[in-house]
């Protein structure tokens, strides 16, 4: 894109140390530290020799931490089937149907993602004292649902758009009643869009610090971001190994479909992610 | 519009949009709106976690919140973080990606790297920076410390002076690489040709990316920020983890005090006043990303 100047050359060169370092080392520590022995947490070295699984043993033998695993693939598999699902309902409607109010709560879908979540979590958490389900996942996986929408609507009513109406009528004319068109027609050619916004849903609720943090008040139910911040912060003197080995496994699901579903990964994360 | 048939007939095609939206409708308004309006609500109210019964106040929360020396801080604080978490993310974001965009091999796989700082949870990015700095054993401090340029530790996170600027730099850290992925996509955008012709007609590198890149990514640009903006407005994992809004409210933003007078002092009337004006800015901004979006 840039002319190779010489002025460009340096210029290149010492951001790509600079940011290369801020970018990667720290992710690298995290990594290091996780596998070194805990006698040798505090040494600058790495981990090249003597690497050990000893901090994840302790990690994986934590019941507490087993727990909020999986309460957290729990949580985050239904919400992310739900969003999905509820995602790819609104999408088609809103691609494919003429009602009134339609342009309307569309414009509105669209700004929810920024009406602060804070602020709504103050009468959720009223409304489900009132309603006796402190103990229950339902406002939380309701919560992810409805902040997985915009995104999701949109992006799935951009790949309706693509579909041509002339295949709903052909069905209609072969006799296919409504359940039959969106289930076995429509939906598996929006399945990539699909993956996005599952991909998308799943990582939002898996990341969540806020909503599961103030939402699950009892203590067995509790999901791994803020069982983990529970569980290790505050305490005067804190277990750096086995935290670094516990942000590794928090974070290894996440990882994972990233590395293997990158492309669905990108295509949710540009659609208008606001990761808050 | 074709009138709608007994059970086991088929409805009219407007019935069966309607009826495809009203989960997502159901749950927007349980879930958004209406938690929304009753917060503007509560807001007018003395209303606490501790007891059921409330009353009305008109605007005392807000004059009760205007004078509070500590809003105001709160106020201050949230503009230094969102005002340095968006702007140094997304300078170095930018530089990230035009270098990256030079297409040596393994570029992409360096970009894919980049954007897993950005797709953890923000409470292992939260441990990991305290940990980086921490006062007794953090890497920053041992590392000064070798090179001679401190001589005793310093307590990043426990001093008011310090603590706001590793709480932006743990922010800049997460971001980076999501304004990396946006601005790939606006470099990727560039016409060519536009290029070579400015470079035979004798223009610098430079000259280059101030009259033909940055123009043509404007759009680009103004989206990312603003929805950089909105995103630090709203964020509240770091500044909870890393500090808990401290030492003495240093890093408190919006959602954190938000989040400690409903959940720490049990004041829901007072905690929906802060978080109205908070929503206030945040519309503000809002309005300007439809605006531009559109």
């Amino acid at each position: 894109m840039f002319e190779k100047t010489r002025g460009f050359k340096i210029f290149t060169a010492i951001f790509a140390v600079l940011i290369g370092i801020f970018v990667f080392f720290p992710l690298l520590w995290m990594i290091n530290t996780a596998l070194k022995p805990a006698a040798d947490t505090f040494k600058i070295n790495l981990f090249f020799g003597n690497a050990t699984l000893q901090n994840f043993v302790k990690v994986f033998h934590s019941p507490d931490i087993l727990r909020y695993m999986g309460n957290s693939l729990f949580v985050s598999l239904i919400s992310c089937f739900a969003a999905t699902l509820v995602s790819m309902f609104a999408g088609f409607s809103f691609s494919k149907f003429h009602y009134v109010g339609r342009k309307t709560f569309m414009s509105t879908v669209m700004m929810a993602q920024a009406f602060p979540q804070a602020i709504l979590l103050l009468t959720l958490y009223l409304m489900m004292q009132k309603m006796r389900l402190d103990g229950s996942y339902m406002a939380l996986i309701l919560s992810y649902v409805a902040f997985t929408l915009p995104v999701g609507t949109w992006t799935l009513k951009a790949y309706f758009d693509q579909l041509p109406d002339a295949l709903i009528e052909s069905a209609k004319i072969d006799g296919a009643g409504w359940p039959r068109i969106i289930f076995q027609i429509l939906f598996p050619l929006a399945i990539p869009g699909a993956i996005s916004i599952a991909i998308y849903g799943f990582v939002w609720s898996w990341n969540d610090l806020l909503y599961s943090l103030t939402l699950i008040t009892d203590a067995s139910r509790r999901t791994l971001a803020p069982g983990l911040v529970m569980k290790y912060m505050g305490e005067f003197n804190s277990n750096w190994a086995e935290m670094m080995a516990a942000s590794v496994v928090v974070s290894a699901p996440v990882v994972l479909i990233f590395a293997f579903l990158q492309k669905y990964f990108i295509a949710g994360l540009t659609a208008g992610a606001v990761k808050g | 519009m074709s009138k709608r048939k007994l059970r086991g007939t088929t409805l009219s095609d407007s019935a069966v949009g309607v009826i495809l939206i009203l989960p997502a409708l159901a749950i927007f308004v349980s879930i958004i709106l209406f938690p929304f309006v009753n917060s503007l609500f509560m807001s007018f109210t003395n209303k606490t976690l501790m007891n059921p019964e409330y009353e009305l106040v008109g605007f005392r929360n807000y004059q009760k919140v205007f004078s509070d020396p500590t809003f105001l801080r709160t106020l201050k604080n949230t503009g230094v973080f969102v005002f340095f978490a968006t702007l140094l993310p997304f300078v170095f974001g930018m530089i990230w990606a035009v270098i990256l965009n030079n297409k040596f091999r393994g570029a992409g796989f360096l970009r894919a790297v980049t954007l897993v700082d950005w797709i953890i949870p923000g409470a292992s990015i939260s441990f990991l920076w305290a940990f980086i700095f921490d006062a007794n054993h953090g890497v920053v401090n041992e590392l000064l410390k070798s090179m001679g340029i401190l001589s005793t530790n310093i307590n990043f996170l426990g001093q008011s002076g310090t603590a706001m600027m590793v709480v932006v730099i743990a922010r800049t850290w997460q971001m980076l690489p999501w304004y990396m992925a946006f601005l790939t996509g606006g470099l990727q955008g560039i016409e060519f040709d536009q290029i070579e012709a400015a470079r035979i007609d004798g223009a610098s590198g430079p000259q280059v990316f101030r009259y033909i890149v940055l123009p043509g990514m404007k759009s680009v640009i103004i989206i990312v920020l603003v929805l950089g903006i909105i995103g630090n407005l709203q964020h509240f994992d770091i500044p909870k983890v890393l500090t808990a809004g401290g030492p003495a409210g240093a890093t408190t933003i919006f959602s954190i005090s938000v989040y400690r007078q409903a959940f720490e002092s049990y004041k829901i009337g007072l905690a929906a006043t802060i978080g109205t004006i908070w929503a206030a800015l945040l519309a503000a901004f809002s309005f300007l990303y439809t605006r531009k979006a559109a």
